[in-house]
């Protein structure tokens, strides 16, 4: 039991490790000095996420209740510096430049997110022994929060973030359901999405209906929008069973996949470490949630209980939409894959997410 | 807790389909996804060997290799095309409409853009390639023919596999779009000739840069192919023949080496490789058919020549010797039909015979003799099969016999059959190669040899895998009388070859007008010199030439042309 944080943190390096050796991987062919050492700025990225993981899993978790909306207002001012000046690269505004970091706003805002719906959803009346969620009404179940995830999220997805943006909602559909809400309203959530998503379409920008139709076919545009899914598997499946070695994957090394590095890092991974490498990546992860859940499950403070949920589904969601996306089950949507893929953004929050589970595991005994 | 644990187990189904996912890209579909993996970084840009030479018998060259330059664009991101195929165009001046096209394909192959650029050109294609690293100027070694029509037939052309052609030798790894030979030589020796392709693969980036080599297989060349052809002779033989329509063979009786072989009219067979479609097309096209051999694939009726079967025949079998005389009238009635004879010519034995071309004495003889006989000895001397020569699309030719008649139209032989069988018409059909074999067997007493035209392969000489002379059994008397007439075809006044007497070298032969109405006689020429000591068969064919006589004139330049050049 003691023992949680030390496995979290010991399946995180271990992912982390895989990372580096993929990141080298991927970036050894190039020429330039800031390929050159990508690496070792992700180790330092890594380092600096295990500080952070080190501090905030000494904060008692409890303290992000008073801290909810200072970080809610914190993330949409970023959210809305970003929109200003933020730096432009790769045809999206989701940087801010500190310094010589790239700081990516909406990287924190999922967490912040996921803080704010475990607060919301754990409030209890006077008497403070019955939870509210039970007894919310349509109003205070679906709307009020839907109205307070939508801020963030449009900023986001105005970005554009199209992936970040839904991951939000993903987060926040489970959460609904987890927080005992009445079935019946979730019913009523999930019709709106279905019903809404027809119109949704009009609002997608051009390359975002590209990368819908080739997740379709990608046949379609082979060359274009289709170009990178189409690698991706190729890079994929040239792993075969046993992977084609450490730095001769040729699909990563020579640059075919676009982003090997980063989104598609699974796709390099596998490439060089074969079905045998990503089943343990996989089970890894697999660790990694399911650590998450039973330290839900096992703690009874509800805000405790529901934001290790939400840590646990935010880690879950974006790692099986990332690889799904690698292997061509899901469009291709800008999200990195927790730990692997190269980002201080990513990289920072997931270990403070890491570091909130822990402490909330250790902070249980207390109660 | 109920509804965390099915979202766990939900998230749990997930990742196995995750790893399901995994699987089927990295096992089941692997193997396929590797490949074109490999296909995506993995470039060949095909070196090609020189096809084999092939010489004359005295090394002199008759189809060699010039050097091509092609134009071969490897496509790689980043250049700016439309400068670049501005400039390409400036210096082919050509529309390049074209390149374009073909380079926004989006192909990553190379790209052959044009082909036999002249040196000037590759030149200063070659100096684009510092702004441009795309661009290659490949020096290819293609086939050339610098004697242009000469010995044509004997060489064949060549010309992309067609699929009948590639059913035939895909198990000697022979592929699509490959250059193969077309008739004669280029094709029968094509195994040897071809170039074994080579080429360099090497690793490109995303960008169609090259990154590293993976390896190279350096081009082996064809193998040289040496004939026993004299490049002398054949021009000789070339020129004389013209424009007429017909073919000349000059062999060597005793061994069956081809020292010269011309079909006329010919084609030239650079034409084919430089893909010139209309003039091609238009050799298809021509009723003359130039691209006929006609000294092997052409059957014709033998006319007078065929007398020397029936005289062999006869001879052989006793039936007639040295002193049988027939009288000759001018014509011969069999049954209720009159054979006629082109000139009456009295009382004649078998030498005068043959130095008269009688018809009369040739019906009689051949009455004698029976048809069945005549037909044996025409196989015996190599008629009615092929001759094992070894070009391919050779004629077998056909000679009647009672019962092949009786076999194929239900009909049976008469008299008159054998009468015309005996001067060589009716439905005999004889290649000119095949009469000059028989006459071979004159020359040397007795042997039937296998014609050939090769001489060496890779310097390996080919004289163990031709077939031996075989004896052809005819007593000696046979051979010396038949001789005497050939002889005195040439030297007796009165002979049908008597043209050829004032020759510096003693000749001896036997002229042949075949009848084939409506259009004008074949003109036959067939004999061997000199008389004492035969070195040299010689036949001469002219396709509705008129009579023997113009036969005879085409050999007299031929031989007389020789002698000058001090070949005899």
């Amino acid at each position: 039991m003691k023992n949680a944080s030390l496995t979290i943190l010991l399946i995180a390096v271990l992912i982390c490790i895989l990372s580096l050796l993929s990141i080298f991987s991927s970036t050894s062919q190039r020429e330039g000095e800031i390929w050159q050492n990508i690496y070792q700025r992700q180790a330092l990225w890594i380092g600096l996420g295990i500080m952070f993981f080190l501090i905030i899993s000494n904060i008692n978790y409890r303290r992000f209740w008073d801290w909810t909306y200072f970080l809610y207002l914190a993330s949409l001012f970023f959210l809305l510096l970003v929109l200003l000046l933020g730096s432009v690269r790769l045809g999206a505004q989701r940087w801010l430049r500190f310094g010589w970091f790239n700081f990516q706003p909406s990287e924190l805002a999922k967490l912040v997110m996921a803080i704010f719906l475990a607060r919301y959803f754990s409030l209890k009346d006077e008497s403070n022994v019955t939870l509210l969620s039970e007894r919310f009404g349509v109003f205070r179940a679906l709307i009020v929060p839907l109205f307070f995830i939508a801020i963030p999220m449009g900023l986001i997805i105005e970005q554009p973030d199209l992936g970040t943006g839904l991951i939000v909602l993903f987060i926040f559909i489970p959460m609904l359901y987890l927080a005992n809400v009445k079935l019946k309203y979730l019913f009523v959530m999930l019709a709106l999405i279905i019903f809404s998503t027809p119109f949704a379409w009009n609002f997608l920008r051009g390359y975002q209906k590209d990368r819908l139709m080739v997740f379709l076919n990608p046949n379609i545009d082979p060359l274009g929008a289709g170009y990178t899914i189409i690698q991706s598997k190729i890079a994929i499946g040239s792993g075969g069973f046993w992977g084609r070695g450490w730095l001769s994957g040729t699909q990563s090394q020579l640059r075919f996949l676009p982003e090997a590095h980063t989104d598609f890092i699974f796709a390099s991974f596998s490439e060089e470490w074969g079905l045998l490498g990503g089943i343990v990546l996989l089970f890894l992860y697999y660790l990694l949630i399911r650590k998450g859940f039973l330290i839900a499950q096992r703690t009874r403070d509800q805000f405790g209980r529901l934001m290790a949920f939400g840590i646990s589904l935010m880690l879950a969601i974006q790692v099986s939409i990332n690889i799904a996306m690698n292997m061509g089950f899901a469009p291709i949507v800008g999200i990195p894959l927790p730990l692997m893929s190269y980002g201080g953004s990513s990289i920072f929050v997931t270990f403070i997410a890491l570091g909130i589970l822990a402490n909330i595991d250790k902070s249980r005994a207390v109660f | 807790m109920n509804r965390a644990r099915i979202i766990f187990w939900g998230l749990s189904l997930v990742f196995l389909l995750l790893v399901a996912g995994l699987f089927n890209l990295e096992v089941i579909r692997g193997r396929n996804l590797r490949g074109l993996g490999e296909k995506n970084c993995i470039r060949l840009v095909s070196q090609r060997g020189s096809r084999g030479r092939i010489v004359d018998r005295n090394g002199l060259l008759i189809a060699g290799n010039r050097i091509s330059y092609d134009l071969i664009l490897i496509p790689q991101e980043g250049i700016r095309q439309n400068d670049m195929i501005a400039k390409i165009s400036r210096v082919l001046g050509k529309d390049a409409g074209l390149e374009r096209g073909r380079l926004s394909f989006g192909t990553s192959m190379p790209v052959v853009i044009a082909n036999n650029l002249k040196l000037r050109e590759a030149v200063s294609l070659g100096q684009l390639k510092i702004d441009f690293p795309c661009i290659n100027i490949q020096a290819n070694p293609v086939r050339g023919y610098p004697e242009f029509k000469l010995a044509c037939h004997l060489l064949g052309y060549l010309g992309e596999i067609d699929r009948w052609r590639l059913t035939k030798l895909e198990d000697y790894g022979y592929k699509t779009k490959d250059i193969v030979g077309f008739g004669g030589v280029e094709e029968k020796y094509d195994y040897y000739l071809r170039d074994e392709e080579g080429g360099v693969s090497f690793q490109v980036d995303h960008r169609g840069r090259p990154v590293r080599t993976l390896g190279f297989k350096p081009p082996v060349n064809g193998k040289d192919v040496q004939l026993t052809i004299d490049v002398r002779i054949q021009k000789i033989v070339e020129g004389a023949l013209g424009d007429r329509k017909g073919a000349v063979i000059i062999m060597n009786p005793y061994n069956g080496e081809i020292l010269a072989l011309a079909s006329s009219p010919g084609f030239n067979p650079n034409a084919f490789l430089a893909k010139d479609s209309s003039t091609v097309s238009r050799l298809f096209k021509d009723p003359a058919a130039p691209m006929i051999n006609r000294a092997i694939s052409g059957a014709y009726p033998a006319g007078s020549i065929f007398k020397l079967v029936v005289a062999a025949a006869a001879l052989e079998n006793r039936k007639i010797t040295r002193h049988t005389s027939f009288l000759c009238q001018g014509q011969l009635k069999v049954g209720r039909q009159e054979f006629k004879c082109w000139s009456t010519h009295g009382t004649q034995d078998i030498v005068d015979a043959l130095i008269h071309s009688c018809n009369v004495f040739f019906y009689r003889v051949g009455l004698l003799v029976g048809a069945q006989a005549i037909h044996d000895y025409a196989l015996r001397l190599g008629l009615s099969h092929t001759t094992g020569f070894d070009l391919p699309y050779e004629k077998q030719g056909f000679i009647p016999s009672p019962l092949l008649k009786k076999i194929s139209t239900f009909k049976n032989w008469f008299d008159g059959d054998t009468a015309n069988l005996s001067i060589g018409q009716g439905d005999v059909l004889v290649t000119p190669l095949q009469i000059t074999r028989m006459m071979a067997v004159f020359a040397n007493k007795g042997y039937l040899v296998n014609p050939h035209v090769t001489k060496s392969i890779n310097g390996k000489d080919m004289f163990r895998y031709h077939k031996k002379p075989e004896k052809v059994n005819l007593r000696p008397e046979t051979i010396n009388y038949i001789n005497d007439g050939l002889r005195g075809v040439i030297s007796d006044p009165g002979g049908t070859g008597n043209v050829l007497s004032t020759v510096g070298v003693a000749i001896a032969g036997k002229t042949g007008t075949a009848q084939a109405p409506p259009k004008s006689s074949h003109a036959w020429f067939s004999g061997f010199f000199p008389f004492k000591s035969p070195r040299f068969v010689i036949c001469v064919f002219l396709e509705h030439g008129g009579p023997g006589y113009y036969s005879c004139l085409v050999a007299k330049r031929v031989i007389e042309e020789m002698l000058e050049q001090g070949l005899i």
